[in-house]
């Protein structure tokens, strides 16, 4: 009879320790999970010990995973910190902590070349869409409220982000100071109160 | 509502991306410059999405000045 694991409800990375204790005193096993991100840990674990590796829906958003251990599946010991910190644990803890914030402080990419930099950042924030979870917030300053312009080349993206949800914090001093108070296309104009407070209450600040 | 199709031009280098988006700026042609999909290639390259129709008006724009390497449907 084939061991069987139930980590649903368990914070990372109990799951994954979980599994690979089993995995090493049981040629096949089965772990129940509740999140992406115990799936993706727990793939890795696999990948990383040469088993077997399955996933199942199930219903009500529980994933049924099946490892099964092969000939050159290596024993090694528990160590949970290098677990933790190998596996993506910390990006969960962050989530938990507090919501994710993008800052756009420029409407370049990095500095050194503004070509490039116009490319990179239009790559970046068409690819926020693209995240999961989004982003909680996207605060715009400096010259990043010409991102949200209406001639910006990332405005249809921004104004996808608000569709979905994600507040858009967009510095009145600074779209002001460029005079372009009456071309803002996407989320809200916003002070610095709600900038630095929005900061400050961040699990986690992106910036590129 | 019937979701929008799109297609991707593929260039050899961003240097042509970027000069196949001036040539489009100037014909009138709504494009835009998204990173190239993950599935397609782990490279960090870009690309010039357009709306599945435009192909012929983009290709036509674009034939003799800027080459590409490949089209494909999002």
């Amino acid at each position: 009879m084939p061991e069987t694991i139930d980590a649903r409800g368990l914070a990372c990375p109990q799951p994954v320790i979980m599994a690979k204790k089993a995995i090493e005193e049981n040629e096949q096993i089965t772990v129940l999970v509740d999140n992406d991100m115990a799936v993706e840990n727990i793939r890795r674990l696999a990948l990383k010990m040469a088993c077997g590796f399955s996933v199942t829906e199930k219903e009500g958003g529980i994933r049924e995973i099946v490892l099964v251990r092969t000939g050159a599946t290596s024993q090694t010991p528990i160590d949970s910190e290098a677990i933790a910190a190998e596996m993506s644990c910390a990006v969960v803890a962050g989530k938990e902590t507090g919501p994710l914030v993008v800052i756009l402080s420029d409407n370049h990419m990095g500095r050194g070349d503004d070509v490039l930099g116009d490319i990179l950042i239009r790559s970046f924030v068409h690819t926020l869409l693209q995240l999961k979870p989004l982003p909680d917030t996207v605060i715009c300053y400096n010259s990043g409220v010409k991102l949200v312009v209406k001639d910006s080349a990332v405005l249809d993206d921004l104004q996808q982000l608000a569709k979905d949800g994600v507040d858009i914090l967009v510095c009145g001093t600074c779209v002001n100071y460029f005079e372009i108070g009456d071309q803002v296309a996407a989320g809200h104009i916003s002070n610095m109160y709600d900038i630095a407070e929005t900061m400050a209450g961040a699990g986690r600040l992106l910036r590129p | 509502m019937e979701e929008q199709r799109y297609v991707v031009f593929l260039f050899p280098s961003v240097s042509y991306a970027l000069k196949a988006e001036k040539i489009l700026k100037v014909a009138g042609i709504a494009h835009k410059l998204i990173p190239v999909p993950r599935d397609i290639s782990s490279d960090c390259g870009v690309c010039v999405r357009i709306t599945e129709d435009k192909q012929q008006d983009v290709e036509r724009e674009l034939l003799g000045k800027v080459g590409w390497d490949k089209v494909l449907l999002l």
